[in-house]
């Protein structure tokens, strides 16, 4: 089943007396249980497209459903199971983040709300800070805060815009663990943006690239990584750097130099050329202190989409 | 509408009160220095003449902290979202405008009673001013007419930062300044210049401080006057808040509600 369905949506904004269309005809749909990806440049209209479907932002044409409803016509329960986080905006910064949380649970019906809140401020370590008040919150804490909002009604369709902003390595690794733990076990549906490629690489199932209010394309990473042949090699040798720099020339690839005695070559054509290249390199007998190679990343795909207008 | 939503934004605006400082001083701080100063002002005026002017002046205060608060408590909470940036959360939450207001409006209106709590017996005790004794059921009646007033301007205010944003806060703070002198809370209508009488009356403010005056002075109550400050009252609530529900869908369209701004 669909739990996010979107066709032909449609968002102008009208600022004086021009006319902006940020989200132009798009159209995609995410399965129960599955993370969905929304990539692109900045002003593409990803979060105009999550302000549409969490009800902040009213479409100019097109249709939602969300769990299989349209949100007008079922909104107490469409409402009751959804629930959004990002990094970008705050809870009552006067309140500390219990009370903010209380009423949350509170709007939300949540039953239970005080042994909820208490798993969630274990789960995302806030815990001890869990008094203090919004206001004077790090960044990466009130992140999570905002998070545990997200959480707190246990969403069957939760929509994270750019969720992980300013959160340390460490925490932004536990996060992510914490989001893909939450999704298998409650086998939710989560529509995902994020600038950082790896996140959206380990996290989503499928990936729309939008791009100017339409989206390019949607397929799996994997596929979108096939869209680029390139691969990178790293070679370190212990010595004759000049004679392994000549002798690619005559092979045909792009060299750069690294520092000392390390050379990158750059391989655009197919993996069977890379591999002929290697083995020569070894036949030839020159001594390898380090060899790594490096497909396309989704960094590659993004930015060969977003510069194709 | 349901009511455990509305509990939950009530328990938000106790934790605002208690939690903020200003919060606090909306309902003590303010209110009790009008007190004094008028209180203070009344005394010496007293001393004058033979007028009951004293009577009039602290019936004034206290009533017209329904107007105010009832007022500016809806443009505060609603304010104190945006500074927050808050709005994003809360209106992706089921909370729906209306159960939104009527949190606010209850908030509202139980922080005009603890200021009422405190300011009664502080007449009492400061000038053996018993504002109960003036007449129980026009004070209940006032305070009625004179909060339905104050949430008519309210959600007006509530419509106009809801269609053009944080910018026109000055207009949250000032507007009850603005009509009090045509409220006519601290001296009749008939002090007021002519053109200034006719914005009074239209008013319905004026209507219920000059009933009040005309019982502290043992003359004829103006029943007439009173059903058009309800009529006026309540036509003015139900324009406003219609005002709010466009301002509202407006603000949905531009994407006010998302950014804040
Ligand atoms: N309320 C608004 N009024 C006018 N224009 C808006 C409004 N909200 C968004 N826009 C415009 O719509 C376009 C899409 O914005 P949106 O925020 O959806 O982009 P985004 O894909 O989320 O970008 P980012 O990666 O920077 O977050 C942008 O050009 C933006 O300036
Ligand atoms: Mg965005």
């Amino acid at each position: 089943m669909n739990y996010i369905e979107v066709r032909n949506l449609v968002k102008t904004f009208k600022e004086r007396g021009k006319t902006l269309t940020a989200v132009d005809g798009i159209s995609f749909s995410a399965k129960k249980g599955e993370i969905f990806g929304l990539l692109g440049p900045n002003g593409a209209g990803k979060s105009t497209t999550i302000n549409i479907l969490t009800g902040l932002l009213e479409k100019d044409s097109g249709t939602i459903k969300l769990l299989g409803f349209e949100p007008e016509k079922n909104w107490e329960y469409v409402k009751n199971h959804c629930n959004v986080a990002t990094a970008y905006s705050w809870l009552s910064d006067v309140l500390t983040i219990r009370q903010n949380l209380k009423v949350y649970a509170r709007l939300y019906g949540v039953k239970n709300h005080e042994q909820k809140i208490n798993e969630l401020l274990e789960l995302f370590e806030l815990k001890e800070i869990a008094d203090r008040k919004v206001v004077r919150l790090s960044s990466g804490e009130n992140t999570r805060t905002v998070l545990c909002k997200g959480l707190i009604n246990d969403p069957k369709v939760l929509f994270l815009d750019e969720c992980t902003v300013g959160l340390d390595p460490d925490i932004a690794d536990k996060t992510r663990t914490l989001i893909k733990d939450y999704q298998k076990k409650n086998d939710c549906t989560i529509l995902f943006t994020s600038h950082y490629m790896y996140e959206v690489e380990q996290l989503c199932d499928r990936i729309a690239f939008m791009s100017e209010g339409k989206i390019v394309r949607i397929d799996t990473s994997d596929n979108l990584k096939r869209m680029i042949k390139k691969r990178t090699v790293e070679i370190a040798v212990k010595k004759d750097v000049g004679a392994l720099k000549n002798f690619l020339k005559t092979e045909g690839v792009d060299v750069w130099f690294g520092k000392g005695n390390n050379l990158r070559f750059e391989v655009t054509t197919e993996k069977d050329k890379m591999y002929k290249v290697i083995s020569k390199i070894f036949h030839q007998g020159f001594m390898l202190s380090n060899l790594h190679i490096q497909g396309p990343t989704l960094d590659d795909i993004f930015i060969k989409i977003s510069r194709k207008k | 509408m349901k009511l455990y939503r509305i509990n939950a934004l009530l328990l938000k605006y106790y934790y605002l009160t208690v939690s903020r400082i200003d919060r606090l001083f909306d309902i003590v701080y303010w209110p009790v220095i009008d007190l004094f100063i008028w209180g203070f002002t009344g005394f010496y005026i007293q001393g004058l003449s033979d007028v009951n002017v004293l009577s009039m002046l602290l019936g004034g205060v206290i009533l017209w902290v329904f107007v105010w608060r009832s007022s500016q408590d809806i443009a505060v909470f609603i304010l104190e979202d945006f500074w927050s940036r808050n709005l994003y959360h809360l209106f992706s939450s089921p909370i729906r405008l209306s159960e939104h207001l009527t949190s606010i409006i209850v908030m509202g209106f139980i922080r005009s009673l603890a200021t009422f709590v405190i300011l009664w017996p502080l007449g009492i005790l400061m000038y053996s001013f018993n504002i109960l004794q003036i007449s129980p059921l026009l004070v209940a009646l006032s305070v009625f007419l004179l909060t339905l007033f104050g949430w008519a301007i309210g959600l007006l205010i509530a419509a106009f930062l809801f269609r053009y944003g944080q910018r026109i806060q000055i207009i949250a703070w000032s507007v009850t300044f603005v009509l009090s002198p045509f409220a006519a809370i601290y001296y009749p209508v008939s002090a007021l210049p002519p053109w200034a009488a006719k914005i009074a009356l239209a008013l319905p403010p004026a209507h219920v401080f000059e009933a009040l005056r005309a019982l502290i002075y043992g003359t004829p109550v103006n029943v007439r006057g009173l059903w058009y400050a309800f009529i006026a009252s309540l036509a003015l609530f139900i324009a406003t808040a219609y005002f709010l529900v466009i301002s509202f869908r407006h603000s949905k369209r531009t994407g006010l509600l998302a950014k804040g701004d």
